[in-house]
């Protein structure tokens, strides 16, 4: 390792400051003190919210929002009756009451006026379809990622959210976290020099498909909704492991794996560090364990599955003409030159729930601004996600023009943008 | 098998397959290729599973052209089936799919007719609108509400009037889509340069008797196609009793293009922090979420007085957007009692951009007012202004207040070339009360010092002279320091006679965070004065084998000298963990070495076994030297087994459980599954083999990808 890097270790940085503050961006909120929020808050000042989906991921959501003051959680919607239970459990013991209502089909929920934002932590296979069918039904919604199963899918959502006005976070709670923070900041402003490559880790560079499993019986629908699971992804017949969300028909049932299940998140803030702008115009089939893409200003993203210094998971690197940052889960970064700090020391929480993405939401939702994770930056990161694992799939050089999402002379590229949906489901 | 079976075999998975395996999908050439859209095209016509269909579906989408839309046709009308075909026929270009699609929508009811309709909006078959126009008044509300989307999408003139004909007479549960119709093909026309016929469009779904969200919608597409002449409507949202208005003149104000919105909301923030400050703190906030235009009097007013939410919403405003101009109001508000505007404030002159305000805090300090001296020294650190000499003559102050600001100033700004001042404050505090807060400014200064190992010098200087409480803390700064020297320091320091130094400094060295710390850990392992820094040293040691990147030999020398020194069977038996993590032919040899100590053998044995599965289709060696273990009896039962690709599975459960033995390791006839199974059940595919089986009676299922070692995971016990 170089003599020159610096580590910060979590344990030496400085517990939440106010220069912590003035090194990071601050969320675009009024303060909870001028909402009324450092007591008892009042009815007005309430966000009424509902869960879509809520599993293993949506169950630690679901903690966060419980966890804020301002939020009244009133209703859940699973097409597991297991899960509808013992959501409902959790968030009446919460409450302290039996009110939380149980959905089958979320659309109901939808329909209640009552409901300011919904939590959608479904697989992935619904995301998208269920954060469109929200922002027109006038919720504000914090979406689980990956968000979308395509290209054409992650330009609908963002175009949707726009044109609805609606408040869109995803799931990429790491936009919410000091370190992710501080570097990219590091790049976006320029305190590495002319950016030249970022770095993305994809954790399994390999499009995958999920199947049409050999038929089991089909549970009763009121205990697993099997055609409310299935929802917009092609029909296939019942089988139990399918009912694994994690893995069901992301990225379209075509292409998906970890390009997308973590590029969501590690492009995500490598589109941040290079100031989120549209996705790469260019992308290589991978080399050697790489996958190359480039923006239009040149700047390299570069999906890659070794070399990451052992800073946890999600690393991502960004290196400029002049320096460096390397940052990953672990919550350590380890910089080219300590003077990158400029002299600040950077502040780090604890522990890193995505607590702190949830408030951003709610903050939104109140304000109407943007929150760090909003459709447009998601949406975007999304795209170069789909695109690259387009050039892994076909095992060849695509481009895409950045104006229109289309690859450029290349039919067979836009072929594997799109996919149709089951009935009845649109977007 | 020929060619697309094959493929269809392949993504017939019975578990999750790895697409990228599947290298017959590449392609370089054109979209289409006639012979793979051939052999897809026969898969439909012939008598093949369901789950075959649907691929060849899925791959038609790829490539396929006119001459498979016939066949995918013929699948709209199958429930299973119909979404597959649609995923094809969405995508293949050309008149063919959008005739087929036309000529279906004669013929479907139902969800299936529903879903036609959609490809056909997604399609924007312009050819299409009188067909979906016919559609507006289906009984069925689900297939009048696609063709109203449809035709939103389609976006045309024709679309947009049939659209427009309908929406006062559709029945409630369609209007809405017939509404969100008429925003689609509004924002096309906007798209398309037809301004007029978009705002009337959307006037004319603003007044109509729909969803809230189809007129909020309306509504801001209203106003963002008059351009300019969209304001007063903006502002006449924000005095809308309603909250979702209000709402969307917020959303609409952030990406209103110009800046003739920003004095339109600088008048309407006047007069709602008056008439409503909830609403006038939610008008800053947009305001200054237009940081290139904002009109800063108007929120520099806000801060100064009036409601407190309008008040701390615009002091946050400033953090944002503000300059020198908002200093003097800011710097009041900080030292306010109100905790909420204080706060608010100081976070405000913390984030306050430009290098002009750090020229104003200094200046002001030149001659400070006593009442804002402790803010404008704290102000000196949180911003990281080069103010030295006045926070020199800070720390000597008699207010203890001022001291602890300009300690903390001091550590957020002391160059390294004066590092020393802040040493003297932690080896001879002023008073015994500013010690601790004078250690952490040394440590946040030392922490981002450029050259560590300068930086280490000057406190292992200091080291020497100062008692051992002091040499704690010290030690402690260096740690966090690290580097070369503050290594070889904390080295001698774990070696030292006082206790209380091996105690901290050992457990500094466990978790050094760089490669380098190996030597020391080894060495201490060995000569540490007591057994107890010993055995953290050896632990220590054996996590940077476990942790950090290293070449192949290099770890396995480490994993050797581990195995060498390591005096107690708890380490021996990390060291077997570190074995097991990194699988190669060396450390498999090493395990087996370990396996001959007793007291390691059920560990060396599991280790074994988990690198042996991982590299014996690399290395035939690992097969013979798992030979040399003596597996764990278990009571194994084989319950079902098989081979192959997708559709293409062979029962093998028989030959498995002829196999099997009492260990849950199962030696085939051959290391080639093909050969062991008889035949190949999928030529050219990615195959696995899938055992579902019980180990002393509990159930489990392993898969296992072609050739591989066949070593059955211990069933997980439940919790």
């Amino acid at each position: 390792m170089s003599k020159n890097v610096t580590q910060l270790h979590r344990r030496q940085f400085l517990k939440t400051s106010l220069s912590a503050s003035a090194v990071f961006a601050a969320p675009m909120i009024i303060p909870s003190s001028a909402l009324g929020l450092d007591g008892a808050v009042p009815p007005s000042e309430r966000v009424v919210v509902g869960g879509i989906g809520i599993g293993n991921r949506g169950t630690y959501d679901l903690g966060c929002f419980l966890e804020q003051k301002d939020v009244q959680f009133v209703a859940v919607c699973d097409i597991k009756e297991k899960q509808r239970i013992a959501i409902k459990k959790r968030a009446d013991d919460h409450n302290k009451n039996e009110n939380c209502a149980t959905y089958r089909d979320f659309r109901e929920l939808l329909d209640r006026k009552d409901i300011d934002a919904v939590l959608i932590a479904t697989g992935p296979n619904w995301h998208c379809t269920a954060a469109m069918q929200a922002a027109k039904a006038g919720k504000d919604m914090y979406c689980e990622k990956p968000c979308t199963k395509n290209i054409a899918q992650s330009v609908i959502l963002k175009d949707t959210i726009r044109r609805t006005g609606r408040v869109f976070q995803a799931g990429t709670q790491r936009r919410n976290l000091p370190h992710f923070a501080f570097a990219c900041e590091l790049a976006r402003t320029g305190k590495l020099g002319k950016l030249k490559k970022v770095f993305a880790h994809p954790a399994g560079m390999q499009a995958m498909m999920s199947g049409w499993l050999i038929p089991e019986t089909e549970p009763n629908a009121e205990v697993v909704d099997w055609n409310l699971y299935l929802g917009p992804a092609a029909w296939r017949p019942f089988n139990a492991k399918l009912l694994d969300g994690f893995n069901f028909e992301k990225g379209g049932g075509l292409v998906g794996g970890g390009v997308l299940e973590w590029g969501s998140h590690c492009v995500d803030l490598c589109q941040w560090a290079v100031n989120d702008v549209p996705a790469p115009i260019e992308y290589d089939p991978p080399k050697n364990g790489q996958l190359v893409a480039r923006y239009a200003d040149g700047v390299e993203l570069i999906f890659r599955e070794t070399g990451w210094i052992p800073l946890g998971s999600c690393p991502v690197r960004f290196e400029g003409e002049t320096g460096w940052v390397e940052t990953g889960d672990s919550g350590k970064l380890v910089l080219s030159s300590p003077t990158l700090l400029a002299g600040r020391t950077v502040a780090e929480i604890a522990e890193y729930p995505a607590t702190f993405h949830v408030r951003d939401f709610l903050d939104c939702v109140k304000s109407r601004s943007q929150p760090k994770g909003n459709a447009e930056a998601a949406c975007n990161a999304h795209i170069a996600c789909h695109a690259a694992n387009i050039a892994l799939h076909l095992g060849r050089q695509v481009k895409l023009d950045p104006k229109t999402n289309e690859f450029i002379n290349d039919e067979q590229a836009n072929r594997l943008r799109s996919e149709a949906l089951r009935e009845p489901w649109r977007l | 098998m020929n060619f697309t079976r094959r493929i269809a075999s392949a993504l017939i998975p019975f578990a999750l397959i790895l697409f990228s395996q599947v290298s017959s999908v590449r392609a370089d050439g054109p979209a289409t290729s006639p012979e793979k859209e051939a052999e897809l095209i026969s898969i439909l016509t012939s008598e093949a599973p369901a789950s075959e269909k649907a691929i060849a579906c899925k791959n038609l989408a790829i490539y396929g052209s006119g001459k498979a839309v016939p066949e995918l046709a013929k699948l709209l009308s199958n429930e299973q089936l119909s979404s597959w075909s649609r995923i094809a026929l969405e995508a293949i270009p050309g008149s063919e799919a959008d005739e087929a699609l036309r000529t279906a929508v004669g013929n479907l009811q139902g969800l299936l007719l529903v879903g036609t309709i959609n490809s056909i909006g997604v399609r924007r078959d312009t050819s299409a609108v009188d067909l979906l126009a016919a559609r507006l008044q289906d009984p069925d509300s689900e297939v009048a509400s696609a063709a109203a989307v449809a035709l939103g999408r389609i976006g045309s003139p024709a679309a947009a009037k049939s659209l427009q004909n309908v929406l006062a007479a559709s029945p409630a549960k369609v209007r809405s889509a017939v509404a969100e119709g008429c925003v689609l093909c509004a924002e096309r026309f906007q798209a398309d340069g037809l301004e007029t016929e978009s705002i009337a469009l959307y006037d004319f779904v603003r007044k109509a008797d729909v969803p809230e969200q189809r007129i909020l919608e309306a509504t801001r597409g209203a106003i963002l196609a008059r351009k300019k002449n969209g304001i007063p409507l903006l502002l006449e949202q924000f005095k809308s009793p309603n909250k979702g208005m209000f709402n969307i003149a917020l959303s609409t104000a952030r990406e209103f293009p110009g800046n003739d919105i920003d004095e339109a909301l600088a008048t309407e923030l006047a007069r709602a922090t008056t008439d409503a400050p909830d609403r006038a703190a939610l008008i800053v906030t947009a305001m200054a979420d237009r940081p290139n235009t904002v009109v800063l009097p108007a929120i520099l007013k806000a801060a100064k007085a009036g409601p407190k939410q309008v008040r701390t919403s615009a002091l946050e405003a400033l953090g944002r957007v503000g300059n020198t101009t908002c200093l003097s109001t800011l710097l009041e508000s900080g030292i306010e009692t109100d905790p909420a505007i204080s706060q608010t404030a100081k976070k405000a002159l913390a984030e306050l951009p430009g290098e002009s305000i750090d020229k104003e805090i200094v200046a002001r300090l030149a001659k400070p007012d006593p009442k804002l001296y402790v803010l404008l020294i704290e102000l000196i650190g949180n911003r990281r202004i080069d103010a030295l000499p006045t926070l020199l003559k800070a720390v000597d102050n008699s207010d203890k207040s001022i001291r602890s600001a300009a300690l903390t100033s001091l550590g957020n700004t002391v160059p390294a070339d004066k590092l020393s001042v802040l040493i003297k404050q932690v080896v001879t505090p002023k008073t015994a009360d500013d010690a601790p807060l004078a250690q952490q400014a040394l440590k946040t200064a030392c922490v981002r010092m450029p050259d560590r190992d300068a930086c280490s010098t000057e406190l292992a200087a200091a080291l020497e002279r100062a008692p051992v409480p002091t040499k704690i803390a010290l030690l402690k700064i260096l740690g966090a320091v690290s580097g070369t020297k503050a290594l070889q320091t904390i080295g001698v320091a774990a070696k030292n006679n006082d206790p209380q130094l091996q105690d901290v400094a050992s457990e500094l060295l466990g978790d050094w965070m760089t490669i380098d710390a190996a030597p020391v850990l080894l060495d201490l392992a060995k000569n540490a004065p007591a057994e107890k820094f010993q055995i953290r040293a050896m632990r220590g040691y054996i996590k940077v084998a476990r942790q950090f990147t290293m070449s192949e030999p290099e770890r396995i020398e480490m994993c050797k000298l581990a195995t060498e020194a390591a005096q107690r069977i708890p380490e021996k038996k990390l060291v077997v963990e570190v074995l097991k993590r990194y699988p190669s032919l060396e450390t498999l040899k090493m395990a087996v070495k370990a396996y001959q100590n007793p007291e390691l053998k059920e560990d060396a044995a599991a280790a074994a076994l988990v690198i042996a599965q991982k590299i014996a289709d690399k290395s035939p060696e690992a097969r013979e030297l798992l030979g040399s273990i003596e597996l764990n009896k278990v009571k194994l039962e084989i319950i079902k087994a098989e081979y192959g690709s997708g559709a293409s599975q062979k029962d093998v459960t028989e030959i498995l459980q002829k196999q099997a033995t009492d260990t849950p390791l199962i030696s085939l006839s051959t290391a080639s599954y093909n050969e062991a199974f008889g035949g190949d059940p999928a030529p050219n595919a990615a195959k696995q083999l899938k055992v579902q089986y019980k180990i002393n009676d509990k159930p489990a299922d392993v898969s296992l990808p072609e050739n591989a070692l066949i070593i059955l995971p211990m069933p997980k016990e439940k919790k």
